[in-house]
């Protein structure tokens, strides 16, 4: 009887090769077995959620899989999709994540199972030893008629955890990979390092093809069909994702926080278990601090890269977020998160992508950076600071193309703008962000280079206008089926969470795009600074947390 | 130069491989074999009586069988010497491993010319007669990691004989031959991915740059 439920040797550690895509299968699924450049191991169910084409025939790049058909991207570890070539301007859902198999490597083999009723516990016969591991051999036979057979063939041969036959004084164990009903993989291993390896493999070789064509001449007629448990889907896959105000979804441990630069600390945070959730470049987390505030920060992380790293600079003269971040939180301390979500998301279509940081404005266009780096888009980061000892993770910078521009006043920093910007051409895009004035002058220089306004993305700390929020005026919302009053005073936004409609929001003062809504009827009277002019006189968006109606009745897509 | 060609010809492929891996400028003229069986034209067979692709033509010269191209080829325009080298054990390596690609060529290959273009013959028995060459193949490759060896032949280097031999490995799953049992098989397709000049045709991709 095979063991269903439990762990079975997939591939050996061999096998993984970097940059390689390892083929497997085990229980009638077909996984794909990669190793990042990282070390990390991914088993993937061998399928794009797209076009279903197998990911085995992707592309490793190191970081990310790149299936071969229409380019979708999935990072290592939490297995997401990160970019579909066809919408470049669009930051995928990030509940686009590929069916993922447990993976241990060990004993020098990669271990799996369909579904684990416990975790991963390395053989009692493997414990303590330093194994050699055999050339899989695989055979056209039923797994439980290769076991029985593997038995009955080798004196002294014995069933051990129900998927292995342990041959006994020879110091060999074989594991029998079941890969479906009548196919599996011979996997032996010797338990102790022999003098002549070499010999020992090619000798012990030989043994299992003889073994092989031992079952195979057998010729048993094909079992029935294994039993799989199947492990229902996740129910949530077929629902609407839950909408939650708080957005304090996930549980991270600081795992390390240090000065990465004069008043800014770096803080990486960590899933207490599991695995976080894929995140792009540009995406960005909403940190709920133990004073009680909720602050977004940008990821700086490389694609692939485990947890989630934040740059927060110390801001005395701010709301208090900085601060509680640079003083109260401490290395260990559990914070709740958000799950990162994308407002400022990275075209990789371009030809030629400028970024442009200002101070710790370099914290998303680190993410950017290096991924264009991994992916070979031609790319130059400029970053603006008042000192080299301004510029944090420098470790990060190291061998990307980055230009230092330090202690410039406003018209120098206005003149190496204009530097930069010049020589625009069709599918250049530039990514900036920093303080408003900073980017306010990119904006203007952009467009008197010849920029178009689709070319240039912008993404702002705070928003610089003051806001006007006299008006009174009524919002109806079409899928809701309510009307509600909004008076002076209050937002958009505040009006529809006190009357139980969920709409997310993270900056709440027209910076980062998050509580963004669809309109149906009526003039918008925009205060925000994430819209474009065009998007703005598009008058089809609006951010509900700044921006009003200059008519009496606003009709959203809600 | 001229090679006369088809694109989704296996051994062509080959042919087509080696000039690009030589960097060798040539023209090429498509005989449609499929499905205007143009290489069996009494005009074709004035070419090549054979009636076969691939065919190369430098000046004077005319090689009609992909062994001939490729042992020309290397010969000719190598001036690494690495493609078809010398010494007495490689020159009894390649010859072999060339006799194993007319070998694929013959199963293989054949499948998958019966699956994709309908050619007469037995696809059981000729994957079946893949799959014994191809289990020794990746034990082959999967000793040569062990020992240090990355190619074929016991070179550190490529030889024609992996030329030769690529085409209908890495075309099989078109004549329903799955390289799941042959892990090492799939990594030497990697390797041969990543030579400088490689190229690619229908089915055939390029694969990631190595670390």
């Amino acid at each position: 009887m095979m063991d269903l439920a439990g762990w079975h040797p997939i591939a050996a550690a061999t096998d993984v090769v970097r940059r390689h895509v390892f083929h497997g299968q085990l229980l009638g699924r077909e996984v794909a077995v990669w190793r990042a450049d990282d070390g990390f191991v991914n088993v993937w169910e061998n399928r794009c959620l797209h076009r279903g084409v197998r990911l085995s025939m992707g592309l490793n790049d190191g970081r990310e899989l790149r299936c071969l058909y229409h380019g979708w991207r999935y990072a290592n570890r939490s297995a997401g999709c990160t970019y579909i070539p066809a919408h470049p301007a669009d930051a995928p859902a990030r509940r686009i994540c590929n069916r993922t198999y447990p993976g241990v490597e060990a004993a020098g083999m990669i271990w799996s199972a369909v579904a684990p009723e416990a975790e991963f516990a390395l053989p009692e016969v493997l414990v303590g030893t330093d194994p050699l591991v055999l050339r899989p051999v695989s055979v056209n036979a039923a797994p439980g008629v290769a076991l029985s057979m593997a038995e009955g063939l080798v004196p002294g041969g014995s069933v051990a955890r129900g998927a292995s036959v342990l041959f006994g004084q020879a110091g060999l164990v074989v594991f029998v990979q079941p890969l479906d009903a009548h196919r599996c993989v011979l996997r032996g291993v010797l338990l102790r390092q022999p003098e002549d390896r070499i010999a020992a493999l090619r000798d012990h070789d030989g043994l299992l093809c003889a073994l092989r064509e031992g079952i195979e001449a057998a010729g048993e007629a094909a079992p029935a069909p294994l039993e799989v448990s199947f492990q229902p889907v996740d129910e949530a896959l077929g629902q609407m994702p839950a909408r939650g105000v708080g957005g304090g979804e996930l549980r991270v441990q600081v795992t390390r926080k240090w000065a990465a630069a004069e008043g800014i600390v770096g803080v990486q945070l960590r899933a207490l278990r599991g695995v976080l959730p894929t995140f792009q470049p540009g995406a960005h987390i909403d940190v709920h601090l133990p004073n009680g505030m909720r602050r977004p920060y940008s990821i700086v992380n490389a694609p692939g890269e485990e947890g989630y790293t934040i740059g927060v600079k110390r801001d005395d003269a701010g709301r208090g977020g900085s601060i509680c971040l640079h003083d109260a939180v401490r290395q260990g301390d559990v914070l709740a998160i958000s799950a990162p979500r994308n407002t400022f998301p990275l075209r990789r279509d371009s030809e030629r992508v400028l970024l442009i940081a200002g101070g710790i404005g370099i914290t998303p266009m680190l993410a950017m950076a290096q991924a264009l780096a991994v992916q070979g888009i031609a790319y130059a980061l400029h970053v603006f600071a008042r000192s080299a000892a301004h510029v944090p993770f420098a470790e990060r910078l190291e061998g990307l193309a980055v230009t230092r521009h330090l202690g410039l006043d406003a018209a120098q920093t206005g003149a190496a703008l204009s530097g930069i910007l010049s020589g625009y051409a069709f599918s250049h895009h530039v990514y900036a962000c920093g303080p408003a004035p900073m980017l306010s002058a990119a904006r203007q220089i952009a467009a008197a280079q010849g920029w178009t306004e689709e070319a240039v993305h912008l993404e702002y700390f705070a928003n610089p206008e003051a806001i006007d929020d006299s008006s009174a005026f009524e919002i109806a919302l079409a899928r809701s089926a309510m009307t509600l009053q909004v008076p002076a005073g209050r937002t958009i936004l505040q009006v529809l969470q006190e009357n139980g409609v969920d709409l997310p929001s993270s900056c709440e003062q027209g910076a980062c795009g998050t509580c963004v809504c669809g309109v149906l009827e009526g003039d918008v009277a925009h205060q925000d600074v994430y819209l474009s002019a065009s998007e703005h006189a598009a008058n089809d968006r609006i951010m509900t947390c700044v921006s009003r109606a200059k008519s009496a009745r606003l009709v959203l897509d809600i | 130069m001229k090679l006369y060609d088809f694109e989704l010809h296996a051994e062509c492929y080959a042919a087509r491989l080696m000039l690009s891996l030589l960097g060798v400028p040539h023209e090429v003229e498509t005989v449609d074999v499929y499905p205007e069986a143009a290489h069996l034209t009494p005009a074709f067979r004035a070419i090549n009586p054979l009636g076969r692709v691939p065919v190369l033509e430098d000046g004077a010269l005319r090689f009609g069988t992909v062994q001939g191209i490729l042992a020309y080829l290397a010969a000719a325009y190598d001036t690494s010497g690495q493609w078809a080298p010398d010494t007495a054990v490689l020159r009894g390596e390649v010859a072999g491993w060339m006799a194993i690609a007319a070998e694929l060529a013959a199963t293989a290959g054949q499948a998958r010319l019966i699956e994709t273009m309908f050619a007469q013959g037995d696809a059981e028995a000729a994957r079946a007669g893949a799959e014994g060459l191809l289990r020794v193949i990746d034990q082959h490759l999967w000793f040569g990691e062990v020992e240090g060896r990355d190619w074929l032949c016991s070179a550190p280097h490529p030889t024609i004989a992996d030329i030769a031999c690529f085409p209908h490995l890495v075309l099989s799953e078109d004549g329903g031959i799955s390289r799941q049992d042959y892990p090492a098989i799939r990594r030497w397709i990697d390797r041969v991915k990543r030579l400088p000049g490689f190229t690619v045709m229908s089915g055939v991709f390029a694969t990631s740059s190595a670390l």
